[in-house]
């Protein structure tokens, strides 16, 4: 797996959400979901980024909720199967065509999920390209140009782990005081301040060493297309197509 | 190769002058040596050669700074990365990349070098550095020593003409602390290549620097020639102290040439009778100790006992398993089998106020323990926790650094004021143990010995124990009582201080050497068997 091009998973995954949306289905959604699980728990190392698909799946979820409680609670009735009858909270004329609680009908809990599984399953598939993908070595294939974004991935990749690392042994060292619920203020301050100081290390060692001098790079190990690579990207084309003619 | 004129350095938020009216040249091949004491701008002076101060600091810098005649005032720091190699403090918050390989090439990449001459030049580093079995590895998962070689391989590789380091050797233990400097030496005689390095034990690196810039912390710097520094300077290895102590017409600075010019004293020097403790009850008990990390196990089977009013010092390789022995023993990290209670209590179980009241830790960042915008807030949370009258943490703290000003933020004391600072907070509270773990990364010689002071002090008071993981050996032979020997997660010599150092020439303190066979690890050792009792520091 290592050494599959860096931009392979990212064009997969496009073409995957591409299928998503233009599926417009909750069940192909959560295959989708489910396929890409299956991907990551097998192929992603154990590299700091390597867990932002379970990241991604949390964020997902908490989205989905948030959105099936407001999508029901708030909007347009949609005629149906009742459920439940919540009374209607009275709202002042200005606020007309818009009504909370009411009638709770199967139709709109369905409706609030349907989206809700789209919008997971697009999150999660940016989450899997970033799991299955080294930033730094999407760096080097993406131009000179982007100077300041490339400086950023890396230290935002690498000062991510440093700041679980930290707050660890900073609360440790909270807890060594006899301080065993330390108050959020205590830890964040000297994280920060850390995490700070160390950003600016890296940002001053990638400058030495000649980051972003010269407008072109050399590579090393020319980073090749390769077979796998095909295959990968052509087995989301594939799904592409046969979703595009299923639905048209 | 590098040419300072009339360098005068200001911060911008601060109104303290860290260089002023500096001018020396350095010439090619040269080795130099920055001291001074923490805080007085050695990385600064490090810094200014490629241009990062103050192209990414900020400041006001007057006159110039010129390296193989280019003014960094006119290029980016980036581009003297073909001239200049710089490794900073801490390695690891310097990598940019994921893998060994992949940093070596970092550089060469960025400078679009042609991929042939990178191919030949990382063989040739990778073997220069003794670094091939690690090509492939992640970087996360190398050693501190094995880190420290790939980021001075990572600037090598583009074969500069000035190499800077910032104090290379602070987080190593003695071995790998060796390995490191021996490659930098051989770089110097081998390839002319100009080396500019700060360091701290000067004992690692007086043998090898030509000359020495001494910063004196008010704006001032010299530069001579290494005798000369240190015939005046407080800042000076044990081995200057001795030449000092023994009145020895000529400033030795290796072990070869004082042991040439001591040869009377190591014949006429009596044996230092040993002093025998009365026995005492156990501090720290600890009974088949194992902890493992998945499949490695960072403890084997660890079986120790600490008693009152003992210094033990925990000595080992980076990744001998010390920071998980000192972690268990505080009773932050719970043991896989067997058991450790420390003044009869389980630490697992300490809570609160009993905590504090038995067992002090000072962890590898002092600063871990501070939280507070000023020192007197610090001390007054201290005094609040601990419930004794007001102004007693910060009295304390005066006892041992009286120059600290209440209104200070922690951040900006030095390294040493810090460690007191935490060491006073966690001293109020009247701890029977203390556990310091790595304690003198980063303190000048001054800063060291007020350590010992304390330590020293602390431990005389009745039913107490000291725990102390270092790697610094100086420090073991002035402080420690008895030394624990860790290897791989198991306990392979624990005795007597001077037994275990002796035994093994890469652990032996300085003195030692130059005095061997005779068994002597510290000045005053040398002093009282001369029967001169004299205050050396």
């Amino acid at each position: 797996m290592k050494s599959l091009h860096p931009l392979t998973w990212w064009l997969w995954s496009i073409a995957l959400i591409v299928t998503v949306i233009r599926a417009n289905s909750a069940l192909y959604a959560a295959l989708v979901i489910a396929g890409a699980a299956l991907i990551v728990w097998r192929w992603a190392g154990k590299f700091p980024w390597s867990k932002s698909f379970w990241f991604s799946l949390r964020l997902g979820t908490f989205i989905l909720i948030v959105r099936a409680v407001t999508g029901v609670l708030i909007g347009v009735p949609i005629p149906g199967t009742k459920i439940i009858e919540l009374p209607i909270i009275p709202l002042p004329d200005w606020m007309a065509g818009i009504r909370i609680g009411g009638v709770i009908t199967q139709e709109r809990l369905t409706s609030s999920l349907h989206e809700g599984l789209i919008i997971v399953s697009v999150i999660a598939l940016f989450g899997a390209a970033v799991s299955l993908t080294s930033p730094h070595k999407m760096l080097r294939v993406l131009p000179v140009m982007v100077y300041e974004f490339g400086v950023a991935i890396v230290i935002a990749t690498s000062s991510l782990p440093q700041l679980v690392a930290s707050y660890s042994r900073i609360k440790r060292a909270r807890i060594l005081r006899g301080d065993e619920k330390p108050k959020f203020k205590s830890i964040a301050l000297p994280l920060l301040e850390e995490a700070l100081a160390k950003s600016l290390d890296l940002a001053a060692a990638m400058d030495s060493r000649g980051y972003g001098v010269s407008r072109v790079r050399s590579r090393y190990r020319p980073i090749k297309w390769r077979s796998a690579d095909t295959a990968i990207f052509s087995s989301g084309l594939v799904l592409l197509g046969l979703v595009w003619t299923v639905t048209s | 190769m590098i040419k300072f004129s009339n360098v005068s350095l200001v911060y911008p938020t601060s109104t303290q002058t860290i260089l002023e009216g500096l001018t020396f040249s350095i010439v090619e091949g040269e080795m130099v040596l920055v001291i001074g004491s923490t805080g007085t701008g050695k990385s600064s002076l490090l810094r200014l050669i490629n241009g990062l101060v103050p192209h990414h600091t900020g400041g006001i810098l007057a006159g110039d700074v010129t390296v193989d005649g280019i003014s960094t005032q006119l290029v980016r720091p980036g581009e003297l990365a073909h001239l200049i190699g710089i490794v900073g403090q801490n390695p690891s918050s310097g990598f940019v990349t994921d893998t060994v390989e992949e940093e070596l090439v970092f550089s060469m990449e960025s400078l679009n070098v042609a991929p042939d001459v990178m191919r030949k030049r990382v063989e040739e580093i990778l073997d220069l550095l003794a670094l091939a079995p690690l090509r492939n590895r992640a970087i996360s998962t190398l050693s501190g020593g094995e880190q420290q070689r790939l980021a001075i391989g990572s600037a090598l590789v583009m074969h500069p003409k000035i190499l800077v380091l910032d104090e290379p050797t602070s987080a190593l233990d003695p071995i790998a602390a060796e390995e490191v400097l021996s490659i930098i030496h051989r770089l110097v005689h081998d390839l002319s290549l100009t080396v500019v390095i700060a360091e701290h034990r000067l004992e690692r690196v007086i043998g090898f620097a030509d000359r020495i810039i001494h910063i004196a912390g008010d704006g001032q710097a010299q530069i001579d020639l290494p005798e000369n520094i240190l015939k005046n300077s407080v800042i000076a290895p044990p081995i200057v102290h001795l030449s000092r102590a023994l009145k020895l017409d000529q400033l030795g600075l290796s072990v070869r040439d004082v042991r040439r010019m001591t040869e009377d004293v190591r014949r006429n020097g009596k044996e230092n009778p040993q002093v025998l403790k009365d026995p005492t009850p156990t501090a720290i008990l600890i009974k088949g100790a194992s902890i493992s990390y998945g499949s490695h196990l960072a403890l084997k089977n660890v079986d120790a006992l600490v008693m009152e009013g003992e210094i033990v010092a925990l000595m080992g390789r980076n990744g001998a398993g010390k920071s998980s022995l000192l972690q268990s023993i505080v009773g932050v990290k719970e043991l896989d089998r067997g058991e450790i209670s420390i003044f009869a209590h389980p630490p697992m179980s300490l809570k609160g106020a009993v905590r504090r009241a038995t067992v002090g830790y000072i962890p590898q960042e002092p600063s871990d323990l501070l939280y507070a915008q000023s020192v007197a807030q610090e001390c007054a949370q201290a005094d609040k926790d601990n419930g004794i009258a007001s102004g007693s943490t910060y009295a304390l703290l005066q006892g041992l650094v009286p120059s600290v000003s209440p209104a200070t933020h922690p951040r900006d004391l030095s390294e040493g004021q810090r460690l007191a600072l935490a060491l006073a907070v966690v001293l109020s509270a009247q701890p029977r143990a203390l556990i310091l773990d790595e304690p003198t990364r980063g303190l000048d010689y001054q800063s060291k010995s007020l350590l010992i002071e304390i330590l020293k002090g602390f431990a005389a008071q009745p039913g107490r124990a000291v725990v102390i993981a270092t790697h610094d050996v100086e420090l073991v032979a002035e402080l420690a009582d008895r030394v624990i020997f860790l290897s791989e997660g198991e306990i392979v010599a624990d005795g007597p201080t001077i037994d275990i150092l002796l035994a093994s020439p890469a652990f032996a303190p300085q003195v030692a050497k130059v005095m061997a066979p005779r068994r002597w690890l510290t000045v005053n050792d040398v002093m009282r068997a001369l029967d001169q009792e004299t205050d050396s520091r």
